[in-house]
Formats: structure tokens, sequence, C-alpha cells
């Protein structure tokens, strides 16, 4: 440590991060929690709606699955 | 705003005269340029660059959860915090060893891109113009200015302005129509900036392993309709300063001289190209040179290096006139890397920060800066780099690597072509940067609006291959992920002035070390142990003066367009010591406009 006078901290240094016992979105295996999200990296329209979410996507195999945000 | 205090001293033997500016940033100012000038001969002697702000990041990030670190590190800078994100991701991404998917990679670049465009545009148009615009020029050189009046812009048929003057009035703070026209394209390309990343400057939606844009097209067509707006200024913009500099070396035979010093430049890299880049420091000098801005260093305008590997093992933090207990005897936290080549004390990993607050002593230590150097492997000497203000190495190392070949950039090998589509009122251009005969002021601020073209002509490429992507269905922006228990990582990244790294040590699932390298430190640091100036010393020292005014109504406008040309950013009074027993001293906030004085 520098030799210079400092208080006492008051605060732990990762106080904002992760509590245990939270689920963390970053974690492996988040994914699968993604409705819509596609193992191919698509997404349909599931991803966007609950409500008969099917009717919603394209109603060709050519056409992208984009849904909207 | 100015408060000025004038008090007696003895006047000095001879003719030096010691001049100051301190602070001399127009943003914020801890830095201070404080230097002797010989008004016989028109020459300044001895320089000194000096910041008076500790900043403590290293000391703080320490302990936290390496995850914070890009929303943590974005606040070092007002204006350039994504760069510091967009660094502090790519350095926990190779921490993480996660490879970011590739719709993320191009949102993250189309970002990047309008940054540049964005705070290129803000510093040249409405910062550093201040120095060239009329009513500063008929201040400090009012033979020029006439000179001017009669002299007929080359390139009046792009942008409209019939003589230089007319441009240098076009520049003038608050009334000129290019300040205020620039002051809207900022704000166009702050938009852009935050449809990609959600927010400006400290972005929301970017963070390790991807970003949290949504990739609907809409983002890609309101971006691209905000950049073809502002694609035609780009276009003026850079005719303007063409005529402008080339008539400043013709008004003012020897103005090459004004912050010249040797070519020795860094450039980190930017625009990572997704189908390369796996952030795995293994592999890391591929996908470096694959970057759409080549990393390299160059030495007399010799490409010594494009090897980020190489780069990152030469980076060295020297003290030597710095405000710090050195570091030698605490623990190494990084003694091989990956490749299993040894690292360096004095490397940034390795790096401890032990502030020494003490009083400045131009003999002995006088600022906060530190000194890093690169060491060249071929001579073993520690070169104090400068980045130019980030445009000129960063165009320096493309043009010489000829690594980028895209439809819109290309590099040849001594130029960059830039070709920018058609606009509202300009058709289809080509523009093309050919690297100069000088690293000096006038380069560095050309080479500045060169790259807002090159990131514009970047960034319609950025949203071609967005769109590509996004038009075969493919929708994912993130990759899940596990902090590691113990790793490291290392980001480089360009900042708009220039080069940025950031390194971390992960233990315990915690931040162990976490050094970033900003542009600045670089470009302003102090003399180090072997005595070597730092950039900005180097280029005022031996400047000579144009300036028409004497000691007693000295502005010092070249000395200010030799260290402002570096695109300053330490976050300010003016002290000015005048010959002839006077000291005025001025203190004030750094903002020239209203009454132009």
């Amino acid at each position: 440590m520098a030799q210079i006078r400092v208080g006492k901290p008051d605060v732990a240094p990762d106080t904002p991060s992760h509590i245990k016992g939270v689920r963390q979105g970053n974690q492996k295996g988040s994914h699968k929690h993604q409705v819509g999200h596609n193992e191919d990296d698509t997404a349909d329209a599931r991803r966007s709606t609950g409500v008969r979410p099917g009717k919603e996507n394209p109603i060709m195999p050519i056409m992208p699955n984009l849904s909207p945000s | 705003m100015a408060i000025e205090q004038q008090e007696r001293v003895t006047p000095k033997p001879g003719q030096l005269v010691e001049m100051s500016w301190d602070p001399i940033t127009r943003i914020i100012g801890n830095l201070g340029i404080y230097t002797k000038i010989d008004f016989e001969n028109q020459r300044v002697v001895e320089c000194h660059s000096t910041s008076s702000l500790f900043r403590g990041y290293s000391v703080f990030m320490k302990g936290k959860d390496p995850r914070d670190a890009g929303f943590i590190t974005s606040r070092i800078c007002g204006i350039c915090g994504d760069n510091h994100t967009t660094c502090s991701v790519y350095a926990q991404n190779m921490a993480y060893g996660i490879k970011t998917p590739k719709l993320a990679e191009w949102i993250m670049n189309l970002g990047e891109a309008a940054e540049y465009m964005f705070d290129h545009t803000l510093f040249q148009d409405n910062l550093v113009f201040v120095d060239f615009c009329e009513a500063m020029v008929k201040g400090t050189n009012p033979s020029v200015l006439s000179r001017a009046e009669t002299t007929d812009a080359p390139n009046a048929a792009i942008h409209g302005k019939r003589t230089i003057a007319d441009i240098m009035r076009a520049f003038n703070p608050f009334e000129g129509d290019i300040y205020k026209e620039a002051l809207v394209v900022s704000r166009v390309t702050r938009e852009m900036f935050c449809l990609m990343e959600g927010r400006h400057v400290h972005p929301s939606t970017v963070y390790p392993g991807g970003v949290g844009t949504m990739p609907s097209p809409t983002v890609f067509t309101d971006y691209l309709s905000r950049l073809m707006s502002v694609i035609d200024f780009v276009k003026k913009a850079v005719a303007l300063n063409d005529d402008v500099f080339d008539f400043f070396y013709e008004a003012l035979p020897g103005y090459e001289e004004v912050g010249r010093r040797r070519v020795l430049l860094g450039c980190w890299g930017a625009f990572q190209d997704p189908e390369v880049v796996d952030y795995r420091y293994e592999t890391m000098n591929e996908w470096g040179k694959a970057m759409y801005v080549t990393p390299g260093i160059v030495v007399d305008g010799e490409l010594i290096t494009t090897n980020l590997v190489d780069i990152n093992l030469g980076i060295r933090i020297l003290l030597g006139s710095s405000y710090y207990d050195d570091w030698v005897n605490e623990k190494p936290f990084v003694t091989h890397d990956p490749l299993g080549n040894p690292v360096d004390m004095r490397h940034p990993w390795n790096q401890t920060t032990l502030p020494a607050p003490q009083k400045r002593d131009f003999e002995g230590n006088y600022s906060w800066v530190m000194s890093p150097r690169w060491l060249d492997p071929r001579t073993g000497e520690h070169l104090p780099l400068d980045t130019g203000g980030g445009a000129f190495a960063r165009l320096y190392t493309t043009a010489l690597a000829g690594l980028v070949d895209t439809p819109y950039v290309k590099s040849t090998g001594s130029s960059v072509q830039i070709h920018l589509p058609k606009g509202n009122s300009l058709p289809e251009t080509t523009l093309e940067w050919r690297i100069p005969q000088w690293s000096n002021a006038l380069e560095r601020n050309r080479a500045r609006v060169y790259f807002v073209a090159y990131a514009a002509a970047m960034a319609v490429y950025f949203i071609e291959r967005a769109l590509d992507r996004v038009r075969g269905g493919d929708t994912k922006v993130f990759q899940d992920f596990d902090v590691p228990e113990q790793a490291i990582g290392v980001g480089f990244h360009e900042a708009v002035r220039g080069v940025l790294s950031h390194h971390l040590v992960i233990e315990k699932g915690k931040i162990a070390n976490y050094h970033p390298y900003p542009p600045t430190p670089w470009n302003g640091s102090p003399r180090d142990r072997f005595g070597t100036p730092g950039p900005y010393e180097d280029a005022v020292q031996d400047m000579p003066i144009f300036e028409e005014n004497g000691p007693e109504n000295f502005k010092g406008v070249d000395i200010m367009r030799a260290v402002r040309s570096f695109d300053p950013c330490l976050p300010c009074g003016v002290h000015m010591y005048l010959g002839k027993g006077r000291t005025l001293r001025k203190m004030h906030s750094p903002m020239f406009g209203g009454g132009h004085d």
C-alpha cells in the first residue's frame, strides 16, 4: 500500500455486484430460459408474445423471422 | 471567467521568458504546459507538461466484481466513456473465454464508428478551429488574415466558401456557420451512437458476452438514414480542412515545424472483424490484424509491428517525474503470458499504483501522469510513442500495413482510400489520405477530419454486413458465460484520441489488478527515468513561434495549436510568467468565444 494516510473504508468494494442465490443473467445455461430464442441463433415470435405466437411467424420459410422488439 | 493578478518579480537574466498555460484544454483541465520562450529567436526552449489530477481507478477497482468493470471504467471520461466500456468488454471477453455473437460485434463497431464521427467532429470544428478561426488569427497573425482575404479557396466548389478568410469566419465560435453546423452533426452522430449502444456516453447495452441492443431492421435503417444526412457534411469538412491547412503551410513558411516531432506512433486497432475475432490471447495476432483499423507501431515512418502480442509485451510503465512510489518490490500478478512469454514487472498487468503526493518540482517530480513507453526490441530503447491525436496514428498504421480492404475503405500501403456514397447534395466521393512528410500539428489536425470520413465509410460497410445477418434470420446478440475464479485479460482498442488498453487480472472471481491506459498518459507523459521527455514536451520543445505579438500580449497560439493537435483530454488557472519584472497570473475556465478575446 502507498505511504499515504487514508480513512477507514466504510463500504465493501463489491457492494453493487452479485448477491448469492440470485440467478445471474450471464450464467451458462441461461439461454434455455429465454423462450423464443432457438438453438440455431434465430428467434421466433414467441420471444415477443405469449399469445398465439405461431400465428405471428412468417408465412413462408424463406422469410427471416424478425420478431418485433 | 478570468481573474488576473499582477505581482512584481525580479527580472531574469537573458531573454528567456517563462510562459505557461495551465490548463490548456478547453473541456476540463488538469493539463498544464510550462514553457520557457526565447522571444529574441522566436523559439520555445523548454517545455514541461504536468497534470494535477490523480484518478485512482487502478486503486479502487481492486476487489470489485469484474463484470462491473465496463460500467465503472466508462466514467473515466465524459466524452469517450464508451471506448472504455468497449475496451473493458474486450478484456473481459478474453478473461471469460467468450466469443461474441457476430451481430453483436457489428453493433459495437457501428456504435464506435458513430462515436469517432461525433467526437472528432466536435473536437475539430468546435474546439481545434477556435485556434484557426478569423477572430483568433486577427489577434495573433493579422498579416496572415489579410493574405487569407485575397486567397481563393481551391475547394470552393465543394464547400461554397470563396476565400480562406471566408472559411476562417465560418469557424468563429458561436457565430460561424460551420461551427453551428458541426454542433448539429455531433448531435445526429450521438443519436446514431445511442441507437447502437443505448446511451451516450456511458453505454447501457454493451457488456461482456455481447450487447443488449434489439437487432430489429429499424435500428439499422434509423442509423443509416442519420448517417446519410451527415455524409455531405463530412465531404465538405475534408475539403475545408485541406484548404485551411494547405494555406497555413503557404502563408507561414516553416509552419511544418510547429508541434513537429519524430514519427513515433502507436495504434492499438479498432473495429473487430466478427468472422475472425475469438478474443483468445493465443490468436491475438491474427484477430488483431483482421481489425478494420490495423494496430501497429511506427518508428521514423517504418512499421515495426502489427502484432498485438508484441505490442502488449513491450508496454512499460516508467516513473521518473511522477508522484508515485515504485512498485518493483510488490508482488507480480502475471509472470508469464498465456503463450509463455515473460511479462515484465513494469508491465500494466504487474503494476501496483502507490500514490505519493508531493510538491510540484520541475527538476524532480511534477506530474500525476506516469510515463508509458514501448520497449523497442530492436534497440532496447523505451520509446515515447504518441497517438497523433488518434486519427493520425490510426491512418498511418492502417496505410502502411495494407491489410484493410473493404469496398468502402482500402489501404494501399502508402495511403488510405475512402469511398463515401452519394449524399443529398454532393455526389459519390473518393478521398485519399496520403502519409505526410511530417508528424506535426497541422497533419494531426488534418488526419482527424479524414478519420471522420473513414468512420463514416466503415459504418456503411458495417450496416450492410449487419443487415445481411438480420435478413438471414440471425438475431443472436448475447452469449452466456461464467466468471472464472482466476483469469487474465487484455483489451486493445482505440479511444477517439488514440491508443487504449485495459489490463485485467481476476483472482477468486474478483478483480485483483486493473489498469486502463488511455491515450493521454502516453501523449502527456512527463520525463521518464531516462530523461526522455513525453510527446507534448518533445513536440513543443525547440519549436519556432510564428505569432506576431510580443511578450506583452502573447497568446501562445502556436504552442496551443501544437498541444491541442494531440486532442489532450486530461481533466483548470492559466499562469503566464512574463519578462520585464512582471508576473501575470490568469486563472480562468478556458472558454474562448463571446468577446473574441
